[in-house]
């Protein structure tokens, strides 16, 4: 009894120190984030983000070219990420924040062996992350993108690095309109594909 | 009293900003690992995928690998191409969205492809030269190939589960399969 008591003690003193340390944390991120809004031109260009590794990783849909007859639309891999405290007001209130930005960070498969562009690995058949190919970005800002249901869309190039410095905003017809036809009930972002915004 | 360390933990585990804790690895007195926490504000090094329908119905890791490291290693094996002592590497599995055909995929707006769908599990490994020296200095464990909520702590798994592929095919690049991982070699943001 005496040594589970022992046990239970050491553990809730590692939950404790754990849990400070999680705290104390939470600021210095939050922090290092509120310097990554979005940032325009004076003709309304957006600058090429930056610190999105350092956001949360939300999903990574994949669309490989092997299966949209070579020539996907968002080749390949979509890494996307979000800063974490716009997630969490989503988790919360279902929509986020003015001045949120997600990020989609393309890669190419690595070297495929298939014809659907997968390889096998010791861990199995699959795909990998090959080359970084490219940056997509969302920006919500209810009055600058009243049109597009208070999202801005961007390409910062679909290609290897080094990616456009700005980007202007696309038309309706590139972007919105698929994310208006699809995911404007979940506040124009795909929230079906990342379970992190879904809580699970 | 148990209830209790069930709350404790919980507060450490759930939400997204708030759990941004643990810098490297804790383990109890008898040497098991405890789940860590935070990990999904590290750094994101890659997700492979190996989906069920292209493995008989049952990849060993199912199916999305999302692989997780410390910014200060993160840095660290980019400027010296090893990782430092107490590096923590975590591995969460997650599931592809079922779709129509054979291999798993289904159609959606941006193409054909794998979307993910829920949380199915989390992989860890550990470096430790002292403790975990007759496995080129790493410890692997396992909190569970399921979905949440993981298993609040781990043995070391034998080498014969996990270490052995990491010798055989990457133990020139400190055990870890950094050929998945363009971020970690390329020049980038």
């Amino acid at each position: 009894m005496q040594t589970k008591q022992y046990v239970a003690a050491t553990f809730v003193g590692i939950a404790v120190l754990v849990a400070s340390v999680a705290l104390f944390r939470t600021k210095s991120a939050v922090a290092q984030t509120e310097r990554s809004a979005a940032v325009f031109t004076a003709d309304g260009k957006m600058q090429l983000p930056t610190g999105y590794r350092r956001w949360v990783f939300v999903g990574a849909p994949l669309t490989p070219n092997g299966l949209n007859n070579g020539m996907a639309n968002f080749p390949e891999y979509h890494h996307v990420y979000v800063e974490a405290q716009n997630a969490d007001a989503y988790l919360k209130t279902g929509t986020f924040p003015e001045g949120t930005v997600f990020v989609k960070e393309l890669t190419r498969v690595l070297n495929p062996t298939f014809p659907d562009g997968s390889r096998t690995e010791p861990s199995g058949r699959g795909y990998f992350n090959g080359e970084f190919n490219g940056i997509d970005v969302t920006v919500k800002d209810s009055k600058r993108f009243s049109k597009t249901n208070g999202w801005g869309f961007f390409t910062f190039g679909h290609h290897p690095q080094p990616y456009d410095q700005t980007a202007a905003e696309k038309t309706v017809t590139e972007c919105a309109g698929c994310h208006i036809a699809n995911v404007a009930k979940t506040d124009m972002t795909w929230v079906q594909f990342y379970p992190l915004l879904r809580g699970k | 009293m148990t209830v209790l360390i069930g709350a404790m933990l919980t507060i450490v585990v759930i939400g997204i900003s708030q759990s941004n804790g643990q810098k490297g690895p804790v383990f109890t007195k008898d040497g098991n690992l405890v789940l860590p926490t935070g990990f999904r504000q590290w750094i994101f090094l890659g997700g492979p995928i190996t989906p069920n329908g292209l493995n008989g119905g049952n990849a060993p890791f199912p199916e999305f690998h999302n692989v997780y490291v410390e910014p200060e290693n993160f840095r660290y094996y980019r400027k010296n191409s090893i990782f430092p002592e107490g590096t923590v590497l975590v591995k969460e599995l997650v599931l592809t969205q079922v779709g129509p055909y054979p291999d798993g995929s289904l159609d959606s707006a941006s193409g054909r492809g794998f979307f993910p769908s829920v949380l199915h599990g989390l992989d860890v490994m550990v470096k430790d030269s002292q403790r975990f020296s007759s496995t080129n200095n790493w410890g692997f464990f396992t909190f569970g190939h399921q979905a949440p909520p993981y298993k609040p702590m781990a043995k070391v798994m034998s080498a014969g589960e996990c270490a052995y592929c990491h010798i055989a095919s990457v133990a020139k690049t400190d055990m870890v399969w950094v050929q998945f991982y363009p971020v970690l070699t390329t020049k980038t943001e």
